[in-house]
């Protein structure tokens, strides 16, 4: 039984943040090297690392996410192992080289305390998407990893002058930088309930990227049971 | 129905077969002489800058495994598995070669070839004699090759020296070598031609004998990545499953990740073979952008953990993290992202696209979409599931990204020939297509009956489905689960078969009646059933 299962026993640790298969993200923990993590993501650690929910530190930050109820993240801290993951979502791990990264809230999985965050709303955006749009901003040196339902795709929104519109529940991220409006696309046929179903979308213009996910599904799994 | 190639012929891989998970097997013999067959990953100058992508018998696979050896079997000398989807984009050629092993020109081979066989079924053959040669010692057979899309080009150059020549010929290095080691380790044994499912090999007419051991003769020499698994295996047998396979996976000490041959089990990207629709032409699967999961290899216990901040294989930064996630684009009108995402460019060819409405994750440029009236069609379906199909019609200039809850999307190209698909899994079709709705009916189906869509005409049609589908040819005993039936060829026959009490007590509270869809039709014809039953 054994040398089936073995096959996925977690490889060498090489990176702060690596893969574990398509779905699952390994952190290499380490005392002073803190990690801000989704509330309710952690499938399993190795170690001594403990958690502490909604930390001042975040609630400051983070005081207006999604109607004042506190950030739904969580302060890792110690040494060892930790494994997360989301629902089955695909994780991808970014190595942030000095660069900045905009996620959408239900997107973000983890990323380095040290890092320089924010969250923001995104202006006239909020009434769209059910429960308002949020998104958090990281920038600085360091790991962030961000979920996806399914294999994403990413967009260079800077080619020619068209603009990019995405529908924003399958949106996972953005370059900060570029600029953000609302689009209406219903005609007056939507209005009595013959839209093409796409009666919403978000703008983007300028340099930078756009990181879309196969799936209109942005239901936030990991904020379901509380 | 497999070509046959002269010297010099080319073809794109995606005329010649649907699959990408290909079998290329090579047959060259002479009396009294070997040969060392092997394949060479170039990178877009024709070298061989990464010498793990030099693919023979010491080292039996690429990193990601899509290039594997697979040794002798079903009458080649050699086999490869060829993954196309997989292999990273630095790779733009792969170089199949033979060499002599010993004393020998080409001159004395008998009748060989290398041919490509997907989906259990050769489609090509490019056939060589030892009269094409003369005192050549190596010869580069044929090339799989990145122009646009991968083709296929049976070359037949040889070359005077041998292997080293070929090597240096591609700019690799040719290792010292070395006495043998007293106790060859055995290999790991590399992935078996039977596992996965949708990649058939072509059915061996004798067994294969000396196939579990492509290398065992041979002196292991230093192999740049791979690291031979410390405990001995003994060759297996060829038809034994993978799982039952010795995985070495707890050396006694730690060492680079080796071979463990885990089964895929993320559901690798695996592009489905509907290799037998007539006259179909798929667009060719873009690189799905997903990179392998890593070798899970073993951690040994007791090991400290330290916190590499190291910079990840890829390089740093932003734009390298999400570098295997970027947009293809090929210039076709259909490309497939990846397995969940399709690209339609409406700049090529004039009509609209009709999507299912709300399918639309994102699009550039401008593009209109409006409500398509669903006519017979909607009402139809809808009247019977309670849930009216609606479709959008985009129009305009620009791409546009179609998905929907993360499904696999597959393209099926129509050329006049006609398809089934069941109403809840077209995901979006060409206007310029005909279509109409048909009705399965029978008793014990789900809200009375089955919905598909008749699609006829020039175009394609995206299908989606639940997890990797199986398509599987009508013979006169096919039947399916109406619930799980994505699509047939239009030229096959439904038949409602109700297997009537067959299993009464298998299950409490169970009628025990299964309603079947039975398939009847000529050879040719297919169906495609998904593993989900909705």
């Amino acid at each position: 039984m054994n040398q089936q299962l073995a096959g996925f026993a977690p490889t060498p640790v090489t990176a702060r943040m690596e893969n574990h298969g398509r779905t699952m993200l390994k952190v290499a923990m380490a005392s002073g090297q803190d990690l801000y993590a989704r509330t309710g993501s952690m499938v399993a650690y190795e170690g001594f690392i403990q958690y502490e929910p909604n930390p001042p530190a975040a609630r400051q930050i983070a005081s207006q996410w999604i109607t004042g109820e506190g950030a739904p993240v969580m302060k890792c801290s110690g040494d060892g192992l930790l494994y997360l993951a989301d629902y089955g979502a695909d994780v991808v791990v970014i190595n942030l080289d000095n660069d900045s990264i905009s996620v959408n809230g239900t997107n973000l999985l983890a990323f380095d305390a040290h890092l320089t965050w924010g969250v923001e709303k995104v202006k006239g955006l909020a009434k769209f998407a059910g429960q308002g749009l949020w998104n958090v901003v990281v920038q600085g040196t360091g790991w962030v990893a961000i979920t996806s339902r399914g294999t994403p795709i990413v967009v260079d929104c800077g080619r020619g002058e068209d603009e990019t519109y995405v529908d924003p529940d399958a949106l996972v991220a953005w370059s900060p930088n570029l600029k953000v409006k609302g689009k209406r696309s219903f005609k007056a046929g939507s209005l009595i309930g013959r839209g093409s179903g796409e009666a919403y979308q978000m703008a983007f213009s300028g340099q930078g990227i756009v990181v879309v996910q196969p799936s209109e599904d942005s239901t936030d799994r990991l904020r379901i049971r509380n | 129905m497999a070509r046959e190639f002269q010297r010099g012929h080319k073809a794109k891989i995606s005329d010649l077969t649907a699959g990408t998970d290909l079998y290329v097997g090579v047959q060259i013999a002479a009396p009294g002489l070997t040969f060392d067959i092997s394949c060479f990953g170039l990178d877009a100058n024709e070298q061989l800058s990464d010498d793990r992508y030099f693919i023979f018998f010491n080292q039996p696979k690429s990193p990601e495994e899509s290039i594997q050896l697979l040794g002798a079997q079903s009458g080649d000398t050699e086999s490869f598995r060829v993954t196309l989807d997989r292999i990273p984009a630095a790779i733009q050629k792969l170089s199949f070669t033979a060499t002599l092993d010993g004393a020998g020109q080409m001159s004395q081979i008998g009748p060989g070839y290398i041919r490509i066989v997907a989906g259990g079924e050769e489609v090509v053959r490019y056939a060589f004699t030892g009269s094409e040669f003369t005192t050549e010692r190596a010869v580069m057979l044929g090339d799989f090759y990145l122009k646009d899309v991968w083709r296929f080009a049976a070359v037949g150059q040889g070359f005077d020296g041998g292997l080293e020549a070929l090597l240096k010929n591609f700019g690799g290095e040719v290792a010292e070598e070395e006495p043998p080691p007293a106790a060859a380790p055995g290999f790991a044994p590399p992935a078996q031609a039977a596992a996965p499912p949708a990649f058939g090999a072509p059915p061996a007419p004798q067994p294969a004998p000396a196939f579990g051991a492509p290398s065992a003769p041979r002196a292991p020499q230093p192999a740049p990545s791979f690291g031979a698994p410390a405990a001995p295996t003994p060759p297996p047998a060829p038809q034994q499953p993978m799982h039952a396979a010795p995985t070495i996976a707890a050396p006694l000490a730690p060492q680079p990740p080796a071979a463990p041959q885990a089964p895929s089990p993320y559901g690798q990207p695996q592009q489905p073979q509907f290799g037998q629709v007539p006259g179909q032409g798929v667009p060719p699967a873009a690189p799905f952008g997903q990179q392998a999961p890593s070798p899970y290899g073993q951690q040994p216990p007791g090991v400290p953990q330290g916190v590499p901040q190291g910079v990840p294989a890829t390089g740093a930064g932003l734009r390298a993290a999400l570098q295997p996630y970027k947009e293809t684009a090929t210039g076709q009108r259909w490309t497939p992202q990846n397995q969940q995402l399709m690209r339609v460019d409406l700049t090529m060819g004039g009509a609209g696209v009709l999507a299912r409405q709300g399918s639309m994750v994102m699009y550039q440029g401008k593009v209109d979409f409006g409500y398509k009236g669903a006519g017979f069609v909607g009402r139809a379906v809808g009247n019977a599931t309670g849930q009216e199909m609606q479709l959008m019609r985009c129009t305009g200039r620009g791409q546009v990204f179609l998905a929907e809850e993360g499904s696999h999307l597959h393209p099926i190209e129509l050329q006049g020939d006609g398809i089934c698909v069941s109403a809840e899994n077209v995901l979006a079709f060409d206007e310029s297509l005909q279509y109409e709705v048909r009705r399965v009916e029978g008793h014990g189906i789900p809200g009375g009956a089955l919905f598909t869509m008749l699609f006829q005409g020039t175009g394609t049609v995206v299908v989606k489905t639940h997890g990797t589908p199986v398509v599987l040819p009508v013979t006169p005993t096919t039947f399916a689960d109406c619930n799980a039936v994505v699509a047939w060829s239009a030229a096959s026959q439904v038949i409602v078969s109700s297997q009537v009490r067959l299993r009464r007590n298998a299950y409490p509270g169970h009628s025990g009646e299964t309603v079947n869809l039975q398939f009847r039709g000529a050879p040719g014809n297919f169906i495609v059933v998904q593993p989900y039953e909705v």
